[in-house]
């Protein structure tokens, strides 16, 4: 029989696959921003430093290169391949797609990552041991190349949601994937931002400074920096908002947590003022206060705007043809990838999948529960926890224990696909009778009482084969009696 | 059911961009400088730690500049790992997805290890900052704790890359008695001879450097001749020591490959790499006499030697995966895309040439001059060219685009 190429799946209970991913995301985006945008500063700083010579500006950039060498080098550079590792085994396939469709420019993409980590080596042990005019141009090749590495994963980022243009899915081709109308608007606002992490972080070291009259220079060039790029990302936001799909937009409108628009409001608030008080006060600026102001944009506007990125482009998790369960949705004839959901409308999940033990295959009296869970932790565990914590909880949105209820909701909505933000599950009735029975099990009593039945399911299966042991058994010795 | 039809069904349907053997080759290549890094990192770091506890000055000195090299061979290990890390998953993507996802907790976890590894590192690297470079180091204990956090991650992957080569008990690990475990908490797979022959590359390796390290001091007006020759004589030890536990480690390796592959132990490819280490290993000797001439010769050595072992590896992988479970990773489907290919090649090529060109011509000046370090006119040329270049670089970035939108 043809088969599905399902990976196993890795469960994890407490928060969920999907928040180990998003942590390890929205670290790396407040390192690897702020990396890139301290290297364009530094690339202005170090060209003020040569013209008008002043040494004490290279001094920072020494200070700042190092910290960010500590922090944030070590922390983009190790979560940035640790985004391909969580996804990889969160979401095996989605990964893969991208990794296929867009492999020479993650390469080119490494090309400007080697650059810029001999770069920023380069940046902060010669300040003193090259003339200020070489410091110059390596801060330049340091400030292009980081920009560069923006620019291409902001194409996979935007492709991750929407594809370019219509026509990669019948063509493909590296550049449709990649260009779209999102593209250049992500690009912008995630450019703008990534200045506002550059002068927050920027503040801890200018904190730090023991010239007055330098701290307060560094303290209001941070500042404006700050200012200008916050209200260009927010004069940005509108335009982004306007190049997402319709779909998107009906996800924000209806599924994205009351709190996200004023968190992120608030925190744009808080920033503003931060910045205007370190405008009017520069001595205010100390380092407890910068390193809150990083925490309040790690937790209160990167976080809720990763989730959110994640959420919006639901129920897909690469190019509007990988669902979040893995499955390829849709025929990308440009690919010569063809959809999944014929093949489990005629055989179902169960049978297809590689790597499912042949006991789990057919569904009976004695194994509907573990044959459901299996489907269950296939299906809906990436999006949904099967525990009482985590991401969504399944156990949350069933809202009732009768088998024949659940059984009619996922052949009459969830199978047909007419579940918005949902992936169209097909299943076969035997499928959708054990995932119903371990849905009704789940939502009565949670983990537990599937463990429970589970183990009553094992019991079952332990008399069945004693009883079929002394069958055979007696078989046996009537032969030898003939 | 049959590996074969297993893994070919996980192969993603979107098939690769270019011929899969360029993928083949630049893994080898990328791996190889990977593995360099690691050698470096892990023998600069041991160094530093016994350095830390002779008392003698030279050992002291050393110990301050191979925590230096340790802490950059860090960044650059991790910055190259991801070239090969990219290649494995266009290519043997079945392998390498399923052994991650059934050790997830494990993948996890190399991250968090990594990143408290290399603090630790840096720990050390900031108690001993600021002091003279010939006083005894403080704080050693923080640079253990970072290489056994780095030798632990080491084994992470060295599991993973393992775990890839049994297919066959991929459903057993997955769902042992039948009861499906997704909690990826199992490490499933090992060798450890396998681990020991990569981990004590670093012996032989960090000598070539020092051996390196003597030639490129030497060109200092105000360098210690006497610290030099010691250290160039450290290293040589350390090559020939090092280069013979090695052989052994990797004999070790290969008598103690699973019956399904044990005659890859004697295929040339296993010869190949025994004749590499062998030849490197007479390196070492033969520069004895001639450290001066053939300062850097024992670290060209070591990169060829290292290419070839790495060729070796991945032909054990292919006659794993493909002899024995007939996956065959040049079967798969091509969907080229001269664009980003030619991007690729002319990026690495023009771009990476010009521009690494320029920074590694003045880091290496800049560190063989006493004061401040000017650059020749020629050099300073070469400087704005790679500006150039990457700026033209992101123009075509836009001027795609543009025409992409408006077509």
């Amino acid at each position: 029989m043809e088969l599905i190429g399902l990976y196993p799946t890795w469960y994890e209970p407490g928060v969920g696959s999907g928040w180990v991913v998003a942590i390890i995301a929205t670290i790396h985006v407040l390192a690897s921003h702020t990396s890139v945008g301290a290297a364009l500063f530094f690339t202005y700083l170090s060209t003020k430093a040569y013209r008008e010579d002043r040494p004490e500006l290279l001094d920072y950039v020494k200070k700042y290169g190092l910290f960010l060498l500590v922090f944030a080098y070590v922390l983009g550079s190790i979560t940035g391949p640790g985004i391909w590792y969580s996804t990889t085994v969160a979401s095996p396939r989605g990964i893969s797609a991208l990794i296929h469709t867009f492999v020479w420019k993650w390469a080119t993409e490494w090309v400007f990552f080697v650059i810029e980590v001999v770069g920023v080596y380069m940046i902060v042990y010669l300040v003193g041991k090259v003339d200020k005019r070489t410091h110059m141009i390596i801060s330049w090749v340091f400030g292009l190349a980081s920009y560069t590495t923006m620019l291409i994963i902001l194409g996979i980022l935007s492709f991750m949601m929407w594809p370019g243009q219509e026509e990669f899915f019948q063509t493909g081709g590296y550049l449709n994937g990649f260009y779209g109308e999102n593209t250049f608007a992500h690009l912008a606002m995630r450019t703008a931002f990534m200045f506002t992490m550059t002068a927050v972080v920027g503040g801890i070291v200018a904190a730090g400074i023991k010239d007055a009259a330098f701290k307060k220079e560094m303290a209001r060039k941070l500042a404006i920096l700050g200012i200008v790029s916050t209200l260009v990302g927010l004069a940005f936001y509108p335009w982004y908002l306007g190049t997402i799909p319709e779909t998107a937009k009906l996800v924000m409108e209806n599924r994205l947590p009351g709190y996200f628009g004023p968190a992120l409001v608030g925190v744009m608030g808080a920033i503003l003022a931060y910045f205007i008080a370190t405008l009017i006060q520069p001595r205010i600026l100390v380092t407890g206060l910068a390193g809150t102001m990083a925490v309040l944009i790690l937790v209160f506007g990167l976080w809720p705007e990763e989730t959110a990125r994640e959420s919006i482009r639901k129920p897909y998790v690469a190019g509007q043809y990988v669902y979040s369960n893995q499955v390829i949705a849709r025929d990308v004839p440009g690919m010569g990838v063809k959809s999944e959901i014929p093949l489990l409308e005629k055989h179902g999940m169960l049978k297809t999948m590689p790597l499912l033990p042949d006991n789990l295959r057919e569904v009976s009296e004695t194994n509907q529960v573990h044959a459901g869970e299996a489907v269950a932790l296939t299906m809906c565990s990436n999006c949904h926890s099967l525990s009482n914590s985590g991401i969504r909880p399944l156990k949350n949105y069933i809202g009732t224990t009768d088998v024949a209820l659940i059984e009619t909701y996922l052949k009459g909505a969830l199978a047909t696909g007419n579940t918005l933000y949902m992936p169209r599950i097909p299943l076969q009735d035997d499928e959708a009778g054990a995932l119903a029975e371990y849905l009704a099990v789940l939502s009565e009593g949670g983990p537990a009482a599937v463990a429970e039945a589970k183990a009553q399911e094992r019991e079952k299966q332990r008399q069945l084969a004693q009883s079929g042991d002394k069958l055979v058994f007696a078989a046996d010795s009537e032969q030898e009696v003939k | 059911m049959e590996t074969e039809m297993m893994t070919y069904a996980l192969r993603d349907p979107a098939g690769v961009p270019t011929h899969p053997i360029v993928f083949f080759i630049v893994g080898i290549a990328t791996w190889a400088l990977h593995i360099a890094a690691v050698a470096i990192m892990l023998g600069g770091a041991t160094l530093a730690i016994l350095g830390s506890y002779k008392n003698d000055t030279n050992w002291h000195r050393l110990a301050h500049a191979m925590v230096d090299v340790s802490k950059i061979a860090v960044s650059v290990a991790i910055v190259i790992g991801v070239a090969p890390l990219l290649t494995t998953q266009v290519i043997y993507d079945p392998f390498w997805y399923t052994s991650n996802v059934l050790s997830a907790w494990w993948v996890i976890a190399f991250v968090g290890i990594l990143i408290v590894g290399y603090w630790f590192m840096y720990f050390f690297y900031f108690r001993n900052y600021s002091g003279e470079k010939t006083e005894k180091p403080k704080s050693t204990w923080s640079l253990i704790v970072s290489v056994a956090l780095l030798l632990f991650v080491g084994w992470i992957m060295h599991v993973l890359s393992v775990q890839t080569l049994y297919p066959e008990q991929w459903q057993e690990w997955y769902a042992p008695n039948g009861q499906l475990d997704t909690s990826g908490t199992g490490m499933h797979a090992y060798n450890f001879w396998r681990y020991a022959f990569f981990i004590s590359l670093a012996a032989p390796v960090i000598g070539a450097w020092l051996v390196a390290y003597r030639r490129y001091f030497m060109a200092r007006e105000d360098s210690d001749q006497a610290y030099l020759d010691w250290a160039g004589n450290l290293g040589l030890k350390l090559m020939n020591v090092g280069g013979v536990v090695t052989v052994l480690l990797g004999v070790a390796w290969m008598l103690t490959l699973p019956e399904k592959t044990a005659g890859f132990a004697t295929s040339i490819w296993a010869f190949m790499a025994l004749a590499a280490l062998l030849g490197f290993a007479a390196i070492g000797i033969m520069t004895r006499s001639r450290m001066d001439s053939w300062g850097y010769v024992p670290m060209i050595a070591a990169t060829v030697a290292g290419i070839v072992i790495a060729l070796s590896r991945e032909m054990l992988r292919y006659v794993t995966l493909n002899g024995v479970h007939g996956y065959n990773f040049m079967d798969y489907t091509i969907n080229m895309d001269w664009y980003s290919t030619i991007m690729f090649f002319a990026t690495f090529i023009i771009v990476g040439g010009l521009v690494l060109g320029y920074l590694l011509t003045v880091a290496w000046k800049a560190g063989q001059t006493k004061g401040v370090y000017v650059p020749s006119g020629g050099v300073q040329t070469l400087g704005k060219l790679a500006v150039w270049s990457i700026a033209i670089w992101i123009l075509q970035y836009f001027v795609a685009g543009f025409w992409v939108l408006a077509q």
